[in-house]
Protein backbone atom coordinates (compact mmCIF):
# COMPACT_ATOMS: atom_id res chain seq x y z
CA UNK A 1 0.00 0.00 0.00
CA UNK A 2 2.84 2.36 -0.65
CA UNK A 3 1.54 5.41 -2.46
CA UNK A 4 3.80 6.82 -5.11
CA UNK A 5 5.58 10.10 -4.39
CA UNK A 6 3.18 12.41 -6.15
CA UNK A 7 3.59 15.74 -7.84
CA UNK A 8 1.08 18.47 -6.96
CA UNK A 9 -2.14 17.18 -8.54
CA UNK A 10 -3.65 18.95 -11.53
CA UNK A 11 -7.25 20.21 -11.05
CA UNK A 12 -8.62 17.36 -13.15
CA UNK A 13 -6.89 14.95 -10.85
CA UNK A 14 -8.44 16.62 -7.80
CA UNK A 15 -11.92 16.02 -9.17
CA UNK A 16 -10.77 12.48 -9.79
CA UNK A 17 -9.53 12.29 -6.22
CA UNK A 18 -12.86 13.53 -4.81
CA UNK A 19 -14.70 10.97 -6.90
CA UNK A 20 -12.31 8.28 -5.78
CA UNK A 21 -12.79 9.03 -2.10
CA UNK A 22 -16.57 9.17 -2.50
CA UNK A 23 -16.41 5.73 -4.07
CA UNK A 24 -14.07 4.41 -1.35
CA UNK A 25 -16.35 5.83 1.36
CA UNK A 26 -19.33 4.07 -0.23
CA UNK A 27 -17.50 0.74 -0.39
CA UNK A 28 -16.36 1.09 3.23
CA UNK A 29 -19.92 1.90 4.34
CA UNK A 30 -21.34 -1.21 2.65
CA UNK A 31 -18.58 -3.57 3.84
CA UNK A 32 -18.40 -2.28 7.41
CA UNK A 33 -22.19 -2.08 7.88
CA UNK A 34 -22.63 -5.65 9.20
CA UNK A 35 -19.64 -5.19 11.54
CA UNK A 36 -21.02 -1.90 12.82
CA UNK A 37 -24.45 -3.43 13.40
CA UNK A 38 -22.85 -6.40 15.21
CA UNK A 39 -21.00 -4.18 17.65
CA UNK A 40 -23.57 -1.37 18.05
CA UNK A 41 -26.56 -3.67 18.60
CA UNK A 42 -24.61 -5.92 20.96
CA UNK A 43 -23.83 -3.04 23.33
CA UNK A 44 -27.18 -1.24 22.99
CA UNK A 45 -29.88 -1.63 25.66
CA UNK A 46 -31.97 -4.78 24.98
CA UNK A 47 -35.03 -4.26 22.82
CA UNK A 48 -33.63 -1.46 20.69
CA UNK A 49 -34.02 -1.89 16.93
CA UNK A 50 -33.46 0.07 13.75
CA UNK A 51 -31.76 3.46 13.88
CA UNK A 52 -31.84 3.58 17.68
CA UNK A 53 -29.70 0.44 17.88
CA UNK A 54 -27.34 1.66 15.18
CA UNK A 55 -26.30 4.75 17.07
CA UNK A 56 -26.55 4.20 20.83
CA UNK A 57 -25.67 7.22 22.98
CA UNK A 58 -22.40 6.68 24.90
CA UNK A 59 -24.32 6.75 28.21
CA UNK A 60 -26.62 3.92 27.04
CA UNK A 61 -23.85 1.40 26.38
CA UNK A 62 -24.45 -1.80 28.31
CA UNK A 63 -23.30 -5.41 28.42
CA UNK A 64 -26.82 -6.74 29.13
CA UNK A 65 -27.05 -8.50 25.75
CA UNK A 66 -23.63 -10.07 26.22
CA UNK A 67 -24.73 -11.36 29.64
CA UNK A 68 -27.91 -12.85 28.19
CA UNK A 69 -25.94 -14.54 25.40
CA UNK A 70 -23.43 -15.97 27.85
CA UNK A 71 -26.15 -17.14 30.24
CA UNK A 72 -28.60 -18.61 27.72
CA UNK A 73 -26.09 -20.87 26.02
CA UNK A 74 -22.98 -22.48 27.46
CA UNK A 75 -20.89 -20.11 25.36
CA UNK A 76 -18.18 -19.77 28.01
CA UNK A 77 -17.79 -23.52 28.23
CA UNK A 78 -17.84 -23.78 24.41
CA UNK A 79 -15.24 -21.04 24.21
CA UNK A 80 -13.02 -23.28 26.33
CA UNK A 81 -13.61 -26.24 24.00
CA UNK A 82 -12.68 -24.07 21.02
CA UNK A 83 -9.50 -22.88 22.73
CA UNK A 84 -8.49 -26.49 23.42
CA UNK A 85 -9.33 -27.59 19.87
CA UNK A 86 -7.41 -24.66 18.38
CA UNK A 87 -4.33 -25.16 20.58
CA UNK A 88 -4.18 -28.93 20.00
CA UNK A 89 -4.96 -28.82 16.29
CA UNK A 90 -2.56 -25.96 15.50
CA UNK A 91 0.33 -27.49 17.45
CA UNK A 92 -0.13 -30.91 15.91
CA UNK A 93 -0.55 -29.56 12.38
CA UNK A 94 2.57 -27.38 12.59
CA UNK A 95 4.68 -30.21 14.05
CA UNK A 96 3.52 -32.69 11.40
CA UNK A 97 3.90 -30.15 8.59
CA UNK A 98 7.36 -29.01 9.72
CA UNK A 99 8.61 -32.61 9.81
CA UNK A 100 7.13 -33.40 6.41
CA UNK A 101 8.38 -30.19 4.81
CA UNK A 102 11.86 -30.88 6.22
CA UNK A 103 11.85 -34.34 4.66
CA UNK A 104 10.72 -32.89 1.33
CA UNK A 105 13.41 -30.19 1.21
CA UNK A 106 16.66 -31.27 2.90
CA UNK A 107 17.43 -34.99 2.79
CA UNK A 108 17.79 -36.29 -0.77
CA UNK A 109 15.91 -39.56 -1.12
CA UNK A 110 14.04 -41.58 -3.71
CA UNK A 111 10.30 -41.05 -3.50
CA UNK A 112 10.53 -37.47 -2.35
CA UNK A 113 8.65 -36.18 -5.40
CA UNK A 114 5.97 -38.85 -5.10
CA UNK A 115 5.46 -37.96 -1.44
CA UNK A 116 5.09 -34.29 -2.34
CA UNK A 117 2.57 -34.99 -5.11
CA UNK A 118 0.53 -37.16 -2.72
CA UNK A 119 0.48 -34.34 -0.16
CA UNK A 120 -0.30 -31.68 -2.75
CA UNK A 121 -3.12 -33.80 -4.18
CA UNK A 122 -5.08 -33.63 -0.93
CA UNK A 123 -5.46 -29.86 -1.39
CA UNK A 124 -8.09 -30.67 -4.01
CA UNK A 125 -10.14 -32.91 -1.67
CA UNK A 126 -12.81 -30.85 0.09
CA UNK A 127 -13.28 -31.89 3.74
CA UNK A 128 -17.06 -32.03 3.26
CA UNK A 129 -16.74 -34.91 0.82
CA UNK A 130 -14.92 -37.05 3.40
CA UNK A 131 -17.27 -36.62 6.37
CA UNK A 132 -19.24 -39.85 6.10
CA UNK A 133 -16.29 -42.30 6.22
CA UNK A 134 -14.54 -40.08 8.77
CA UNK A 135 -17.68 -40.00 10.91
CA UNK A 136 -17.90 -43.79 10.83
CA UNK A 137 -14.20 -44.16 11.64
CA UNK A 138 -14.05 -41.63 14.47
CA UNK A 139 -17.30 -43.03 15.93
CA UNK A 140 -15.88 -46.56 15.85
CA UNK A 141 -12.82 -45.31 17.75
CA UNK A 142 -15.21 -44.10 20.46
CA UNK A 143 -14.14 -40.50 19.99
CA UNK A 144 -17.52 -38.93 19.28
CA UNK A 145 -18.25 -35.90 21.40
CA UNK A 146 -14.59 -35.45 22.40
CA UNK A 147 -11.99 -32.78 21.67
CA UNK A 148 -9.73 -35.45 20.16
CA UNK A 149 -12.56 -36.52 17.84
CA UNK A 150 -12.99 -32.95 16.63
CA UNK A 151 -9.24 -32.57 15.97
CA UNK A 152 -8.30 -35.98 14.54
CA UNK A 153 -9.38 -35.70 10.86
CA UNK A 154 -7.85 -32.24 10.67
CA UNK A 155 -4.41 -33.69 11.36
CA UNK A 156 -4.51 -34.84 7.75
CA UNK A 157 -3.50 -31.56 6.26
CA UNK A 158 -1.67 -30.44 3.15
CA UNK A 159 -1.62 -26.67 3.12
CA UNK A 160 0.91 -25.95 5.91
CA UNK A 161 3.23 -28.59 4.42
CA UNK A 162 3.02 -26.74 1.14
CA UNK A 163 3.63 -23.39 2.87
CA UNK A 164 6.60 -24.62 4.94
CA UNK A 165 8.14 -26.53 2.04
CA UNK A 166 8.28 -23.29 0.12
CA UNK A 167 9.77 -21.45 3.12
CA UNK A 168 12.40 -24.13 3.79
CA UNK A 169 13.33 -24.21 0.12
CA UNK A 170 14.40 -20.59 0.27
CA UNK A 171 16.83 -21.17 3.17
CA UNK A 172 20.57 -21.42 2.44
CA UNK A 173 21.26 -25.13 2.04
CA UNK A 174 24.92 -24.70 3.08
CA UNK A 175 23.90 -23.97 6.67
CA UNK A 176 22.04 -27.26 6.86
CA UNK A 177 24.91 -29.14 5.21
CA UNK A 178 27.38 -27.62 7.67
CA UNK A 179 25.21 -28.69 10.60
CA UNK A 180 24.99 -32.22 9.18
CA UNK A 181 28.77 -32.41 8.70
CA UNK A 182 29.13 -31.33 12.33
CA UNK A 183 27.20 -34.47 13.16
CA UNK A 184 23.83 -32.91 14.06
CA UNK A 185 20.92 -35.33 13.81
CA UNK A 186 18.03 -34.59 11.46
CA UNK A 187 15.78 -33.80 14.42
CA UNK A 188 18.34 -31.36 15.75
CA UNK A 189 18.80 -29.81 12.30
CA UNK A 190 15.05 -29.24 12.09
CA UNK A 191 14.54 -27.78 15.55
CA UNK A 192 17.81 -25.88 15.99
CA UNK A 193 18.73 -24.80 12.45
CA UNK A 194 15.78 -24.84 10.06
CA UNK A 195 12.87 -23.73 12.27
CA UNK A 196 14.65 -20.70 13.78
CA UNK A 197 15.70 -19.51 10.33
CA UNK A 198 12.16 -19.87 8.96
CA UNK A 199 10.48 -18.47 12.10
CA UNK A 200 8.32 -15.81 10.33
CA UNK A 201 6.91 -18.38 7.90
CA UNK A 202 6.31 -20.84 10.73
CA UNK A 203 4.29 -18.14 12.50
CA UNK A 204 2.36 -17.56 9.29
CA UNK A 205 1.60 -21.27 8.96
CA UNK A 206 0.57 -21.47 12.63
CA UNK A 207 -1.77 -18.48 12.30
CA UNK A 208 -3.46 -19.97 9.25
CA UNK A 209 -3.87 -23.28 11.07
CA UNK A 210 -5.24 -21.52 14.15
CA UNK A 211 -7.69 -19.48 12.09
CA UNK A 212 -9.00 -22.60 10.35
CA UNK A 213 -9.22 -24.50 13.66
CA UNK A 214 -11.09 -21.73 15.46
CA UNK A 215 -13.48 -21.19 12.53
CA UNK A 216 -14.24 -24.88 11.82
CA UNK A 217 -17.94 -25.69 11.66
CA UNK A 218 -19.19 -28.64 9.63
CA UNK A 219 -17.11 -31.43 11.18
CA UNK A 220 -17.37 -30.18 14.81
CA UNK A 221 -21.15 -29.98 14.30
CA UNK A 222 -21.34 -33.60 13.13
CA UNK A 223 -19.05 -35.20 15.67
CA UNK A 224 -20.40 -33.53 18.84
CA UNK A 225 -23.78 -34.21 20.40
CA UNK A 226 -24.08 -32.31 23.68
CA UNK A 227 -24.01 -28.52 24.07
CA UNK A 228 -21.12 -28.80 26.57
CA UNK A 229 -18.84 -30.51 24.05
CA UNK A 230 -19.61 -28.25 21.10
CA UNK A 231 -17.24 -25.61 19.79
CA UNK A 232 -18.15 -21.97 20.09
CA UNK A 233 -18.90 -21.72 16.33
CA UNK A 234 -21.52 -24.45 16.56
CA UNK A 235 -22.88 -22.86 19.73
CA UNK A 236 -23.18 -19.50 18.02
CA UNK A 237 -24.96 -20.97 14.99
CA UNK A 238 -27.48 -22.63 17.30
CA UNK A 239 -27.93 -19.39 19.19
CA UNK A 240 -28.58 -17.60 15.88
CA UNK A 241 -30.94 -20.27 14.56
CA UNK A 242 -32.92 -20.33 17.82
CA UNK A 243 -36.46 -19.03 17.32
CA UNK A 244 -36.59 -17.16 20.60
CA UNK A 245 -33.25 -15.34 20.57
CA UNK A 246 -33.42 -11.65 19.73
CA UNK A 247 -30.97 -10.17 17.19
CA UNK A 248 -29.33 -8.16 20.01
CA UNK A 249 -28.41 -11.37 21.86
CA UNK A 250 -27.27 -13.04 18.62
CA UNK A 251 -25.00 -10.05 17.99
CA UNK A 252 -23.63 -10.19 21.51
CA UNK A 253 -22.76 -13.87 20.96
CA UNK A 254 -21.21 -13.05 17.58
CA UNK A 255 -19.04 -10.42 19.22
CA UNK A 256 -17.73 -12.93 21.77
CA UNK A 257 -16.90 -15.52 19.08
CA UNK A 258 -15.39 -12.87 16.83
CA UNK A 259 -12.99 -11.25 19.31
CA UNK A 260 -10.02 -13.64 18.92
CA UNK A 261 -10.09 -13.61 15.11
CA UNK A 262 -10.70 -9.87 15.06
CA UNK A 263 -7.54 -9.40 17.12
CA UNK A 264 -5.69 -11.76 14.80
CA UNK A 265 -6.74 -9.82 11.69
CA UNK A 266 -5.88 -6.47 13.29
CA UNK A 267 -2.56 -7.49 14.88
CA UNK A 268 -1.38 -10.40 12.73
CA UNK A 269 -2.36 -9.09 9.32
CA UNK A 270 1.28 -8.84 8.23
CA UNK A 271 1.72 -12.57 8.75
CA UNK A 272 -1.59 -13.56 7.21
CA UNK A 273 -0.89 -11.56 4.06
CA UNK A 274 2.44 -13.34 3.69
CA UNK A 275 0.60 -16.65 3.71
CA UNK A 276 -1.95 -15.65 1.13
CA UNK A 277 0.71 -14.16 -1.14
CA UNK A 278 2.38 -17.58 -1.17
CA UNK A 279 -0.92 -19.23 -1.92
CA UNK A 280 -1.73 -16.87 -4.77
CA UNK A 281 1.47 -17.58 -6.65
CA UNK B 1 23.66 -31.84 -3.33
CA UNK B 2 24.60 -35.41 -2.50
CA UNK B 3 24.51 -38.00 -5.25
CA UNK B 4 22.34 -41.04 -4.49
CA UNK B 5 25.49 -43.20 -4.39
CA UNK B 6 27.11 -41.20 -1.57
CA UNK B 7 27.55 -43.04 1.72
CA UNK B 8 24.84 -40.97 3.45
CA UNK B 9 22.15 -41.69 0.83
CA UNK B 10 20.79 -44.65 2.78
CA UNK B 11 20.51 -42.60 5.95
CA UNK B 12 18.84 -39.77 4.05
CA UNK B 13 16.23 -42.19 2.73
CA UNK B 14 15.48 -43.35 6.24
CA UNK B 15 15.25 -39.79 7.57
CA UNK B 16 13.03 -38.72 4.68
CA UNK B 17 10.61 -41.59 5.17
CA UNK B 18 10.51 -41.23 8.97
CA UNK B 19 9.81 -37.49 8.85
CA UNK B 20 7.21 -37.62 6.11
CA UNK B 21 5.45 -40.78 7.28
CA UNK B 22 3.17 -39.35 10.02
CA UNK B 23 1.85 -36.71 7.65
CA UNK B 24 1.31 -39.15 4.77
CA UNK B 25 -0.25 -41.81 7.00
CA UNK B 26 -2.82 -39.33 8.36
CA UNK B 27 -3.58 -38.11 4.83
CA UNK B 28 -4.05 -41.68 3.70
CA UNK B 29 -6.49 -42.46 6.53
CA UNK B 30 -8.49 -39.21 6.63
CA UNK B 31 -8.24 -37.88 3.04
CA UNK B 32 -7.58 -40.67 0.53
CA UNK B 33 -9.35 -43.59 2.19
CA UNK B 34 -12.62 -41.62 2.62
CA UNK B 35 -12.67 -40.97 -1.13
CA UNK B 36 -12.36 -44.69 -1.86
CA UNK B 37 -14.92 -45.56 0.81
CA UNK B 38 -17.37 -42.89 -0.41
CA UNK B 39 -17.04 -44.14 -3.97
CA UNK B 40 -17.87 -47.64 -2.73
CA UNK B 41 -20.83 -46.42 -0.64
CA UNK B 42 -22.16 -44.38 -3.55
CA UNK B 43 -22.64 -47.43 -5.78
CA UNK B 44 -24.41 -49.43 -3.05
CA UNK B 45 -27.79 -49.17 -1.41
CA UNK B 46 -28.00 -48.53 2.33
CA UNK B 47 -30.09 -50.18 5.04
CA UNK B 48 -31.98 -48.58 7.92
CA UNK B 49 -28.87 -47.76 9.97
CA UNK B 50 -26.85 -46.65 6.97
CA UNK B 51 -24.82 -49.78 6.26
CA UNK B 52 -24.17 -50.64 2.64
CA UNK B 53 -26.43 -53.26 1.01
CA UNK B 54 -26.64 -54.46 -2.59
CA UNK B 55 -24.70 -53.14 -5.53
CA UNK B 56 -26.61 -50.42 -7.36
CA UNK B 57 -24.20 -49.35 -10.06
CA UNK B 58 -24.45 -45.75 -11.10
CA UNK B 59 -28.14 -45.31 -10.36
CA UNK B 60 -27.46 -42.87 -7.51
CA UNK B 61 -25.53 -40.72 -9.97
CA UNK B 62 -28.30 -40.97 -12.54
CA UNK B 63 -30.72 -39.72 -9.85
CA UNK B 64 -28.59 -36.62 -9.48
CA UNK B 65 -29.32 -35.70 -13.07
CA UNK B 66 -32.90 -36.95 -13.39
CA UNK B 67 -34.47 -36.31 -9.98
CA UNK B 68 -35.87 -32.76 -10.22
CA UNK B 69 -35.12 -32.05 -6.53
CA UNK B 70 -31.49 -33.09 -6.81
CA UNK B 71 -31.12 -31.28 -10.09
CA UNK B 72 -32.34 -28.11 -8.45
CA UNK B 73 -29.84 -28.65 -5.57
CA UNK B 74 -27.04 -28.78 -8.13
CA UNK B 75 -28.36 -25.71 -9.93
CA UNK B 76 -28.78 -23.73 -6.68
CA UNK B 77 -25.22 -24.56 -5.64
CA UNK B 78 -23.77 -23.49 -8.98
CA UNK B 79 -25.85 -20.29 -8.95
CA UNK B 80 -24.64 -19.38 -5.46
CA UNK B 81 -21.02 -20.18 -6.41
CA UNK B 82 -21.26 -17.95 -9.50
CA UNK B 83 -22.82 -15.09 -7.52
CA UNK B 84 -20.15 -15.39 -4.82
CA UNK B 85 -17.30 -15.26 -7.36
CA UNK B 86 -18.74 -12.21 -9.11
CA UNK B 87 -19.54 -10.30 -5.93
CA UNK B 88 -16.44 -11.15 -3.88
CA UNK B 89 -13.75 -10.98 -6.58
CA UNK B 90 -15.42 -8.14 -8.50
CA UNK B 91 -16.03 -6.25 -5.27
CA UNK B 92 -12.44 -6.72 -4.15
CA UNK B 93 -11.17 -5.38 -7.46
CA UNK B 94 -13.51 -2.36 -7.36
CA UNK B 95 -12.48 -1.63 -3.77
CA UNK B 96 -8.73 -2.12 -4.17
CA UNK B 97 -8.13 -0.42 -7.53
CA UNK B 98 -8.96 3.14 -6.36
CA UNK B 99 -6.76 2.61 -3.29
CA UNK B 100 -3.78 2.19 -5.58
CA UNK B 101 -3.57 5.98 -5.80
CA UNK B 102 -4.95 6.88 -2.35
CA UNK B 103 -2.75 8.60 0.21
CA UNK B 104 -0.79 6.34 2.50
CA UNK B 105 -2.44 7.02 5.85
CA UNK B 106 -5.99 7.12 4.53
CA UNK B 107 -5.26 4.02 2.52
CA UNK B 108 -4.08 2.12 5.58
CA UNK B 109 -7.22 2.89 7.63
CA UNK B 110 -9.42 1.88 4.71
CA UNK B 111 -7.41 -1.32 4.28
CA UNK B 112 -8.01 -2.35 7.89
CA UNK B 113 -11.73 -1.52 7.66
CA UNK B 114 -12.20 -3.45 4.42
CA UNK B 115 -10.36 -6.51 5.74
CA UNK B 116 -12.67 -6.79 8.78
CA UNK B 117 -15.00 -9.36 7.16
CA UNK B 118 -11.99 -11.68 6.99
CA UNK B 119 -12.22 -12.00 10.78
CA UNK B 120 -15.71 -13.55 10.47
CA UNK B 121 -16.11 -17.31 10.33
CA UNK B 122 -18.97 -18.78 8.34
CA UNK B 123 -20.90 -19.14 11.62
CA UNK B 124 -20.19 -15.57 12.76
CA UNK B 125 -21.12 -14.12 9.35
CA UNK B 126 -24.29 -16.23 9.32
CA UNK B 127 -25.19 -15.04 12.81
CA UNK B 128 -24.55 -11.41 11.84
CA UNK B 129 -26.70 -11.71 8.73
CA UNK B 130 -29.37 -13.65 10.64
CA UNK B 131 -29.67 -10.63 12.92
CA UNK B 132 -29.87 -8.38 9.86
CA UNK B 133 -32.26 -10.41 7.72
CA UNK B 134 -34.43 -12.44 10.13
CA UNK B 135 -38.15 -12.28 9.34
CA UNK B 136 -40.02 -9.60 11.35
CA UNK B 137 -37.14 -8.87 13.80
CA UNK B 138 -34.30 -8.31 11.30
CA UNK B 139 -32.29 -5.15 11.88
CA UNK B 140 -31.99 -4.28 8.21
CA UNK B 141 -35.72 -3.99 7.57
CA UNK B 142 -36.20 -2.24 10.93
CA UNK B 143 -33.63 0.29 9.76
CA UNK B 144 -35.28 0.64 6.36
CA UNK B 145 -38.65 1.11 8.08
CA UNK B 146 -37.16 3.94 10.15
CA UNK B 147 -36.16 5.51 6.83
CA UNK B 148 -39.66 5.00 5.44
CA UNK B 149 -38.84 2.10 3.13
CA UNK B 150 -40.43 -1.36 3.20
CA UNK B 151 -37.64 -3.93 2.87
CA UNK B 152 -37.97 -7.12 0.82
CA UNK B 153 -38.69 -10.55 2.37
CA UNK B 154 -34.98 -11.44 2.52
CA UNK B 155 -35.31 -15.04 3.64
CA UNK B 156 -38.95 -15.83 2.87
CA UNK B 157 -39.06 -15.48 -0.89
CA UNK B 158 -37.14 -18.00 -3.00
CA UNK B 159 -35.20 -15.53 -5.13
CA UNK B 160 -34.31 -13.21 -2.24
CA UNK B 161 -33.25 -16.16 -0.08
CA UNK B 162 -30.76 -17.42 -2.70
CA UNK B 163 -29.41 -13.89 -3.03
CA UNK B 164 -29.18 -13.49 0.77
CA UNK B 165 -27.14 -16.71 1.08
CA UNK B 166 -24.85 -15.56 -1.74
CA UNK B 167 -24.42 -12.07 -0.25
CA UNK B 168 -23.60 -13.48 3.21
CA UNK B 169 -20.97 -15.77 1.66
CA UNK B 170 -19.57 -13.10 -0.64
CA UNK B 171 -19.38 -10.63 2.24
CA UNK B 172 -17.08 -12.72 4.39
CA UNK B 173 -15.11 -13.96 1.38
CA UNK B 174 -14.63 -10.32 0.37
CA UNK B 175 -12.17 -9.62 3.21
CA UNK B 176 -9.81 -12.33 1.98
CA UNK B 177 -10.25 -11.40 -1.69
CA UNK B 178 -9.55 -7.75 -0.93
CA UNK B 179 -6.28 -8.59 0.85
CA UNK B 180 -5.18 -10.82 -2.04
CA UNK B 181 -5.93 -8.17 -4.67
CA UNK B 182 -4.21 -5.49 -2.61
CA UNK B 183 -1.09 -7.63 -2.13
CA UNK B 184 -1.04 -8.35 -5.87
CA UNK B 185 -1.43 -4.67 -6.75
CA UNK B 186 1.51 -3.72 -4.55
CA UNK B 187 3.69 -6.03 -6.65
CA UNK B 188 2.74 -4.48 -10.00
CA UNK B 189 5.73 -2.72 -11.51
CA UNK B 190 5.21 0.99 -10.96
CA UNK B 191 7.20 2.03 -14.03
CA UNK B 192 4.70 0.20 -16.22
CA UNK B 193 1.88 2.23 -14.70
CA UNK B 194 3.72 5.50 -15.08
CA UNK B 195 4.54 4.75 -18.69
CA UNK B 196 0.85 4.16 -19.26
CA UNK B 197 -0.20 7.49 -17.78
CA UNK B 198 2.44 9.32 -19.84
CA UNK B 199 0.93 7.82 -22.95
CA UNK B 200 -2.29 9.52 -21.93
CA UNK B 201 -4.10 6.35 -20.97
CA UNK B 202 -7.04 7.28 -18.73
CA UNK B 203 -7.36 6.00 -15.19
CA UNK B 204 -9.89 3.29 -15.98
CA UNK B 205 -8.25 2.32 -19.21
CA UNK B 206 -4.91 1.81 -17.49
CA UNK B 207 -6.64 -0.14 -14.75
CA UNK B 208 -8.37 -2.49 -17.16
CA UNK B 209 -5.72 -2.88 -19.79
CA UNK B 210 -2.59 -2.89 -17.63
CA UNK B 211 -3.31 -3.53 -13.96
CA UNK B 212 -5.87 -6.30 -14.33
CA UNK B 213 -3.72 -8.39 -16.71
CA UNK B 214 -0.73 -7.82 -14.43
CA UNK B 215 -2.55 -9.34 -11.44
CA UNK B 216 -4.25 -12.05 -13.51
CA UNK B 217 -2.65 -14.96 -11.55
CA UNK B 218 -4.08 -13.61 -8.27
CA UNK B 219 -7.49 -13.05 -9.84
CA UNK B 220 -7.48 -16.58 -11.22
CA UNK B 221 -6.56 -17.88 -7.77
CA UNK B 222 -9.47 -15.92 -6.26
CA UNK B 223 -11.97 -17.12 -8.84
CA UNK B 224 -10.92 -20.70 -8.10
CA UNK B 225 -10.94 -20.47 -4.29
CA UNK B 226 -14.23 -18.57 -4.31
CA UNK B 227 -15.85 -21.06 -6.68
CA UNK B 228 -14.77 -23.84 -4.34
CA UNK B 229 -16.04 -21.91 -1.30
CA UNK B 230 -19.35 -21.38 -3.13
CA UNK B 231 -19.65 -25.09 -3.86
CA UNK B 232 -19.13 -25.87 -0.14
CA UNK B 233 -21.74 -23.45 1.25
CA UNK B 234 -23.42 -24.98 4.29
CA UNK B 235 -23.35 -22.96 7.51
CA UNK B 236 -25.16 -19.98 5.99
CA UNK B 237 -27.94 -22.24 4.73
CA UNK B 238 -28.31 -24.05 8.04
CA UNK B 239 -28.48 -20.83 10.06
CA UNK B 240 -30.41 -18.53 7.71
CA UNK B 241 -32.90 -20.64 5.76
CA UNK B 242 -32.60 -24.35 6.60
CA UNK B 243 -32.64 -24.95 2.88
CA UNK B 244 -35.99 -23.21 2.34
CA UNK B 245 -38.27 -21.65 1.37
CA UNK B 246 -39.48 -24.87 -0.33
CA UNK B 247 -35.93 -26.11 -0.93
CA UNK B 248 -34.85 -23.01 -2.84
CA UNK B 249 -31.58 -22.64 -0.93
CA UNK B 250 -30.71 -26.33 -0.46
CA UNK B 251 -27.09 -26.68 -1.55
CA UNK B 252 -25.03 -29.82 -2.19
CA UNK B 253 -23.46 -29.91 1.28
CA UNK B 254 -26.78 -29.12 2.99
CA UNK B 255 -28.44 -31.96 1.08
CA UNK B 256 -25.53 -34.26 2.02
CA UNK B 257 -26.00 -33.26 5.66
CA UNK B 258 -29.76 -33.85 5.53
CA UNK B 259 -29.38 -37.30 3.98
CA UNK B 260 -26.50 -38.55 6.13
CA UNK B 261 -27.00 -36.74 9.43
CA UNK B 262 -30.50 -35.22 9.24
CA UNK B 263 -33.52 -36.14 11.30
CA UNK B 264 -34.54 -38.96 8.95
CA UNK B 265 -32.93 -42.36 8.52
CA UNK B 266 -29.35 -42.09 7.25
CA UNK B 267 -28.99 -42.55 3.50
CA UNK B 268 -25.25 -42.96 3.24
CA UNK B 269 -25.41 -44.20 -0.36
CA UNK B 270 -27.08 -41.11 -1.79
CA UNK B 271 -25.16 -38.81 0.56
CA UNK B 272 -21.88 -40.33 -0.64
CA UNK B 273 -22.96 -39.74 -4.23
CA UNK B 274 -23.35 -36.05 -3.38
CA UNK B 275 -19.96 -36.07 -1.61
CA UNK B 276 -18.26 -37.51 -4.67
CA UNK B 277 -20.04 -35.07 -6.95
CA UNK B 278 -18.69 -32.23 -4.80
CA UNK B 279 -15.23 -33.76 -4.95
CA UNK B 280 -15.41 -34.09 -8.75
CA UNK B 281 -16.51 -30.47 -9.12
CA UNK B 282 -13.65 -29.24 -6.89
CA UNK B 283 -11.08 -31.40 -8.71
CA UNK B 284 -12.41 -30.10 -12.03
CA UNK B 285 -12.09 -26.47 -10.93
CA UNK B 286 -8.58 -27.13 -9.59
CA UNK B 287 -7.56 -28.88 -12.83
CA UNK B 288 -8.77 -25.91 -14.88
CA UNK B 289 -6.75 -23.61 -12.63
CA UNK B 290 -3.59 -25.71 -13.04
CA UNK B 291 -4.10 -25.84 -16.80
CA UNK B 292 -4.52 -22.07 -17.07
CA UNK B 293 -1.53 -21.40 -14.79
CA UNK B 294 0.65 -23.72 -16.83
CA UNK B 295 -0.41 -22.18 -20.14
CA UNK B 296 0.71 -18.82 -18.87
CA UNK B 297 4.13 -19.98 -17.78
Amino acid sequence: MTAPARRRPAPALRVGSALRWTWIALVVAVVVFPVWVTVATAVSPPGRTGLAAMFPAPGDLTLDNVRTALAGFPLVRQFGVSVMVTALQTTAQVVLAAAAAYALVFPTWRGRTVAFVLILGTLAIPGESSVIPNFQLVSSLGLRNTVLGIVLPFLAVGYPVFLLRQAFGQLPREVWEAARLDGASHLRCLTRVVLPMAAPQVVTAALWCALAAWNGYFWPLLITDTPEQRTVQVGLAQLAAGESTTPAVVYAGTLVVLLPTLLLVLVGQRFLVRGLATRAR
Amino acid sequence: MRSPSSPTAGRDLRAGVVFVFPCLALLAVFSYWPVVRSAWLSVHGSDLVGNATGFLGLSNYADLLTDPDLRSVLLTTLTIAALVVVMATGGALLAALPLRRASQRGGRVVTVLLSLPFAYSAAAASAAFAGLLAPSVGQLNALLADLGVTGPPWLESQGWAVLSIAVTTAWYEFGFAFLVVLAALSRVDRSVLEAASLDGAGEWRSAWSIVVPAIRPSLLFLVVTQTIAGLQVFTQVQVLTRGGPSGATTTLVYELYQRAFGTGLPQYGQASTIALTLLLLVVLVTAVQMRLTRDRA
